[in-house]
């Protein structure tokens, strides 16, 4: 899907590659339309488009209110994504929507990948998962059953909570193959060892600012250093729980903005990624309704009280995404 | 799927088929995609002979997350003139997914009960019988137990029977039936003829303790050129069969061929359709000695009794 005729750098979005240049403010962690798998078919959720259309419409006006240029959905491919929604979203609000392809923690998969009708029922390895990925990247994500659309900006993978299993590394091992056949960046949240997490990737010669790191603003990895290693290993560090202050799981504002500067006084200011991981419209799951324009409208000017200069807020919320989204 | 008949009208029965199966997540492979003219292209032919055979009613057994199509099916149902029932409930604990592998008794159990009362999805349409199964490993697994308890709380509430995808680790299921109060001539355990589990299936002691046997995946043998993994030679499932049609347990056994009209997540068995039951199984019987009347009892009468549903 790039475009090969000139060496301007791009981004795939719904709507097509997008000069890289032009993402504005982006918001690299957030989820549009996010459904429990199965809970499409369940008798007491609703799944109402025009519905979910507006609500989702209004959060990407406010974005857009406030600076916002470009929504990353990283929900992956399995986990409510509706491209051509997305897409009319997209030219409804002019906001840019990065769409991701991926899947994981391994409890998200259908039984297709997990209890194939084999036998021994094998669960799929790397190969297969980094092929799965790359096509919705280099010929289009799937609308299920029906047809391919635009192709993926991102590849998303998750380690279950309690610590990666076999199938999570062969999602991970899959999703650095992607990037690796494609150009896209990819994107994880580990589950117990951030930087255990991250070496699986980086095992598959992955260069790693290739790689974001998300939930590092979890407590126990800020405790254990993991945003600083993260960042010396060259990674993107994503501060990405920003607006949630009442988890003793997870760092308040105020303690993300420490990090924040501390990791541009270590000198790791071009790593730094801040999201929400907002949910626009919430389905089988509670609804965490933090605007996605919070980050910009509310923790950067917070988190310039606090000492972080322009220069760096616009390094993180426009350059470093730049880089990370931009095709290589 | 067209609204509720009369028993009488159900005709000859093919009580465990799938109009398409697929493991959940296969819809994301399109290696396995068909335009919807393949669908029909395959789909209704079978059909049609399956009515001009004689055959009046299609039970699918195909799960919530398997690629069950409600409107699909009503399409094909008023187009071919066959009934067709479909099902609520799951094939097996994994294929269940996230959002019903985290759900309680409570919450499955009014799941299968609105589509049996109210309906499937926005579709109008009301489910016929609950699916349930045992997960890929032959063990009942917590959810597994859960899906059977919440299924056997819902055939309770609504008098619609329960069809079983294997029937190997019968015990725990009988048990959770039972302290549901769920009579068990209101199960169906099926795939009891299946090549991988037969040998350690409990046939009989389910039927002692008042259980149907589902002898359903009639066609799958080793004599196909590329015969599946849970296939079994021809020769066998038909003594299997006869030892409890024979046996005098006539009125306890459910036959059919578990055949995919248009498979959608795996190859399915090339040439083999629901019509499989006249081309071969019926005159297979015949040529074994067994008559017309238990014949017409397997097929339509001992179904008739199972989909009634039972206030
Ligand atoms: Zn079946």
């Amino acid at each position: 899907m790039t475009d090969t005729t000139t060496s301007t750098p791009t981004v795939n979005t719904v709507l097509g590659p997008v000069p890289a240049d032009e993402l504005g403010v982006v918001a690299v962690h957030e989820a549009l339309l996010s459904v429990v798998p199965g809970a499409e078919h369940a008798y007491d959720i609703s799944m109402d488009r025009a519905e979910i259309f507006e609500v989702l419409a209004g959060k990407l006006r406010d974005f857009r209110a406030h600076g916002g240029g470009t929504i990353v959905d990283s929900t992956g491919m399995f986990h409510g994504r509706d491209v051509n929604l997305y897409e009319a979203l997209s030219r409804s609000t002019g906001v840019h929507i990065v769409a991701s392809t991926g899947m994981g923690p391994e409890e998200m998969l259908g039984g297709y990948f997990l209890t194939p009708q084999t036998n021994p029922p094998t669960p799929w390895p790397a190969e297969k998962f980094a092929d799965l990925f790359t096509k919705e990247v280099t010929e289009g994500m799937v609308v299920p059953r029906v047809e391919r659309r635009g192709a993926a900006g991102l590849v998303a993978s998750t380690a279950t909570s309690e610590g990666m299993t076999a199938t999570d590394e062969s999602l991970f091992r899959g999703a650095a193959r992607t990037a690796l056949n494609t150009g896209v960046p990819v994107s994880i949240r580990y589950g117990k060892d951030a930087l255990g997490d991250l070496g699986v990737v980086l095992d598959e010669q992955l260069p790693a600012h290739r790689i974001v790191v998300g939930g590092l603003d979890r407590r126990d990895a800020a405790a254990a250093g993991a945003p600083l290693e993260v960042a010396q290993r060259g990674a993107f560090v994503a501060l990405d729980h920003v607006g949630l202050d009442d988890d003793d799981a997870y760092l308040t504002d105020r303690e993300r903005a420490a990090l924040v500067l501390d990791l541009v006084k270590a000198g790791h200011g071009s790593r730094i990624l801040l999201s929400s991981n907002a949910i626009g419209v919430a389905k089988g799951q509670p609804d965490y309704d933090l605007p996605f324009s919070y980050v910009v409208s509310k923790f950067v000017p917070f988190a310039k009280l606090q000492g972080l200069s322009d220069e760096d807020a616009r390094r993180i919320l426009v350059d470093n995404p730049r880089d990370l989204l931009t095709l290589r | 799927m067209l609204g509720p008949i009369s028993a009488e009208e159900l005709g000859l029965v093919a009580i465990h088929e799938h109009i398409g199966y697929g493991m959940p997540g296969s819809e994301l492979d399109t290696k396995w995609w068909k335009t919807p003219e393949e669908r029909y292209e395959e789909t209704v032919p079978k059909l049609r002979k399956f009515h001009e055979n004689g055959g009046g009613t299609f039970v699918d057994a195909t799960g919530i997350c398997n690629g069950r199509d409600i409107d699909y099916y009503k399409s094909l149902s008023r187009k071919t003139g066959v009934h067709i029932v479909a099902c609520t409930g799951f094939v097996g604990g994994d294929t269940a997914l996230p959002h019903f592998a985290r759900a309680s008794v409570d919450y499955l159990a009014r799941h299968f009960i609105h589509e049996i009362t109210v309906g499937i999805g926005d579709t109008g349409s009301k489910a016929g019988v609950i699916k349930v199964g045992v997960s890929r490993g032959g063990r009942m697994t917590e959810l597994d137990k859960r899906i059977y308890r919440a299924a056997a709380r819902a055939a309770v509430a609504t008098g619609v029977p329960i069809l079983t995808h294997l029937a190997i680790d019968a015990r725990p299921a009988i048990d959770i039936f039972n302290e549901e109060g769920l009579p068990l001539d209101r199960v169906l355990f099926g795939h009891v003829d299946d090549g991988v589990n037969a040998e350690s299936t409990p046939d009989t002691w389910i039927i002692e303790q008042g259980g149907r046997l589902g002898f359903d995946t009639f066609g799958y043998e080793t004599e196909l050129p590329d015969p599946p993994f849970w296939a079994r030679p021809r020769k066998d499932r038909m003594e299997h069969f006869l030892r409890f049609v024979q046996g005098g347990h006539a009125d306890k056994v459910l036959a059919s061929a578990d055949a995919n009209c248009s498979p959608l997540g795996w190859p399915g068995v090339k040439g083999h359709t629901v019509n499989y039951i006249f081309e071969v199984l019926i005159p297979d019987l015949r040529a074994n000695g067994v008559d017309e009347a238990t014949i017409n009892k397997i097929f339509v009468e001992n179904a008739a009794d199972f989909l009634s549903i039972r206030n």
